[in-house]
């Protein structure tokens, strides 16, 4: 049902399409043919009444200058007839086996000598009704005939006038086949491309409509299909493309969040469930003694509780670009230099030997960020070192950029953990932590520019190399 | 000392009138900002905490208000939120210190002291400090326990200094690391009780009487018993 009614609509979205084109071209066209018409129609026009005045010239002065005599009318009748004969007879066009010429000479007292078609009356009355300019051509209309005559009327000494017309049945029909063709050829193009425009508006929209089916059915049900992104490198392939981009990335932050809720509902179970225990014995147990040590217990599993809230949130500020940075010039290698002396003591508690070389990096940074993400790194060293290793900790700017390495001889990154090491939640199978600590590096990382890289030393070992963009004292520096 | 706490959730408001009566302030509660404005139209107080998420209107605006009313007293604001911008906005308008959601009552309590000290003549500066037997001087860096002296690295001076200035007062890890180290970190490790054991060892040397304690849960208070 839905399915039919976007499949009805697509259709009307390609007549829409087809349509206006259809119209510009069809009404473009038809102009085109309409001023073509017209500049033929002139020039046959023109040409004929070039005709006509030379021979009413001719005729003019044969009826003139020809003495009046018995053979007179004749004469003129002769000459008269012979020049309609040079007009091809084209009269079949319209039925009538009749001169298309005719020539009429009027004179005061006598019949008027008429060469032309029958019957003479249809004619003699319209075109002497006319007032015509002598010598200039003009067009008279006569009944029962089509086509206009031209007629070119000229005024004679003996106070009567002659008058030649001639009618361009020729002409008019060459223009009529021409107009019949041009409408037929028009008619063809304008339905053709009307046809190619709606196939290929329609062929388009098909792809876009397969993209909204898919993209309705995906959000409905699955997120794990993909358009078909075809071999063409056009828009709408793009526009595939760019859905499946888009796709992919819901896919995985759906992803995320789904292990994001598992985890913290795994990771919230186990402080609440011991903090509930610690009350629940602080409760029942008869020693009052014995209830500070239980409350503070659960204090404890509090921390740690809040501990994880804190480093989800961040987590998602840094996901949503919130991660909000207060950016100043803060020197790396003191703030490491403070850390370092902060972590100091626990990490000798175990043993560790720290060793530090801290070269001058002026970054701009967010001090209170950089303080959380570089005591991350220090705690993951406690964390996960056996007792008495080596801990080195540099700061240098490398390549214009500031750089913080910390490496250790320890056994290194869990096989397996090292690909996914940033992934939320992703932690060693003996891990006490969330899983959180280098997601958040990462994230403040990127917040800064830079990047956090790990590797495993050949000789043994871990390495977190952690850049945070360019260090201003380059200039400086050099 | 007369405070007005301003929150709407009951068991925080609880548990705030209780340790702040405890430690020996009147309090006054008021569970949204309307009846807190009606409060603050009748009565003076020397200090006030307002909860920025109140159910009627915004914190600030509390504040803004009661500034406007021509109260002068320093403003603690607690939040649930912690970004940056946040706490910056409420230091601009018109609040004093700023605490995130959750915090320790020592916390509370060190924070609140420090504000209405704020107000109160500036102390001639000490240049000794002395707890029991335990003798600190300020001009020379230098820490005696009775006749003999204590060799401190200067950081460890700083953290003894901070302890025998909040003397009898119950420190957080959260403080330590704040006022000592000035940061503001919430370590997974036990860095501070490292820091802290060893200052220990020396300040506590065998045969003298413990000074630093641990409260369990809470953190570290530096006294005679």
């Amino acid at each position: 049902m839905f399915l039919r009614k976007t499949k009805s609509q697509g259709r009307s979205a390609a007549w829409r399409i087809a349509i206006w084109p259809t119209v510009a071209f069809a009404l473009g066209s038809a102009v085109a043919f309409a001023i073509m018409y017209l500049l033929i129609a002139r020039d046959i026009r023109e040409r004929s009444d070039a005709w006509l005045s030379g021979e009413a010239e001719v005729l003019a002065d044969v009826s003139e200058n020809t003495p009046r005599d018995a053979l007179y009318d004749r004469l003129v009748q002769e000459v008269a007839e012979l020049a309609s004969r040079e007009v091809p007879d084209t009269s079949d066009a319209y039925g009538k086996h009749q001169s298309s010429v005719f020539f009429l000479k009027t004179e005061p007292r006598q019949e008027p000598i008429w060469v032309g078609p029958t019957p003479k009356e249809l004619f003699i009355p319209s075109v002497t009704s006319m007032p015509l300019v002598p010598g200039v051509p003009a067009n008279v209309r006569v009944q029962g005939w089509k086509k206009a005559f031209r007629v070119v009327y000229h005024a004679q000494k003996d106070g009567g006038g002659l008058y030649l017309g001639f009618a361009d049945l020729g002409g008019a029909q060459m223009l009529d086949r021409l107009t019949e063709r041009c409408l037929m050829v028009w008619g063809v193009t304008v339905a053709l491309g009307f046809l190619i425009t709606w196939l290929a508006a329609y062929r388009t929209l098909t792809r876009v409509e397969r993209i909204s089916e898919t993209v309705s059915r995906i959000g409905s049900e699955d997120l794990g299909s993909r358009l078909p992104e075809g071999p063409h490198f056009d828009e709408i392939s793009r526009l595939s493309r760019t859905f499946n981009r888009m796709l992919d990335r819901i896919h995985s932050s759906v992803n995320q969040m789904r292990i994001l809720t598992d985890s913290v509902a795994h990771d919230l179970k186990s402080p609440v469930t011991s903090i509930r225990g610690s009350l629940e014995v602080a409760l029942s147990d008869a020693d009052q003694r014995q209830w500070r040590e239980r409350v503070a217990e659960a204090i404890d599993g509090l921390d740690r509780l809040s501990q994880l809230l804190n480093t989800t949130l961040d987590l998602a500020e840094a996901d949503a670009g919130a991660l909000q940075t207060r950016k100043e010039p803060v020197e790396l290698s003191d703030l490491v230099k403070q850390l370092v002396d902060l972590y100091q003591p626990a990490m000798a508690e175990r043993g560790h030997e720290v060793v530090t070389h801290l070269q001058p990096a002026l970054i701009e940074a967010d001090s209170s960020l950089l303080n959380r993400t570089i005591a991350n790194l220090l705690d993951n060293e406690i964390a996960h070192l056996p007792n008495s290793c080596r801990v080195n900790i540099s700061v240098r700017v490398k390549d214009g950029e500031a750089e913080l390495t910390v490496e250790d001889n320890g056994p290194g990154f869990p096989p397996g953990l090292r690909s996914r090491a940033f992934e939320r939640f992703v932690k060693g199978q003996h891990s006490t932590g969330h899983g959180l600590g280098l997601a958040f590096v990462d994230a403040v990382a990127r917040t800064h520019g830079g990047r956090v890289e790990i590797s495993d030393r050949a000789e043994g070992g871990a390495v977190i190399v952690l850049t945070l963009g360019e260090a201003v004292n380059e200039k400086v520096g050099r | 000392m007369r405070l007005l706490v301003v929150e709407d959730d009951s068991a925080i408001r609880e548990f705030l009138n209780r340790g702040l009566t405890e430690a020996g302030y009147r309090v006054d509660v008021a569970p949204d900002g309307k009846s807190a404005l009606a409060l603050v139209d009748e009565e003076v107080y020397d200090g006030f905490i307002v909860d920025l998420g109140l159910p009627d209107m915004d914190g600030l605006d509390v504040i803004g208000r009661c500034r406007a009313l021509g109260h002068t007293a320093p403003v603690l604001i607690l939040s649930a939120r912690r970004s940056v911008d946040e706490r910056v906005q409420g230091l601009e308008q018109g609040g004093d210190d700023y605490l995130t959601k959750p915090f320790a009552l020592a916390e509370l309590l060190a924070r609140v002291r420090n504000l209405l000290r704020r107000g109160a003549a500036p102390q001639t500066e000490a240049v000794r400090l002395r707890v029991a037997d335990l003798e600190l001087d300020l001009v020379r860096r230098e820490a005696r326990r009775g006749s003999d002296l204590v060799q401190l690295t200067t950081q460890e001076f700083a953290l003894l200094e901070y302890l025998v200035r909040n003397a009898g007062r119950v420190v957080t890890r959260t403080m330590i690391l704040d006022r000592v180290w000035r940061m503001r970190i919430d370590p997974a490790t036990n860095v501070v009780d490292v820091q802290i054991y060893r200052l220990r060892n020396k300040v506590d040397a065998e045969g003298k009487r413990p000074l630093i304690h641990t409260i369990r849960g809470v953190g570290y208070v530096l006294k005679e018993n």
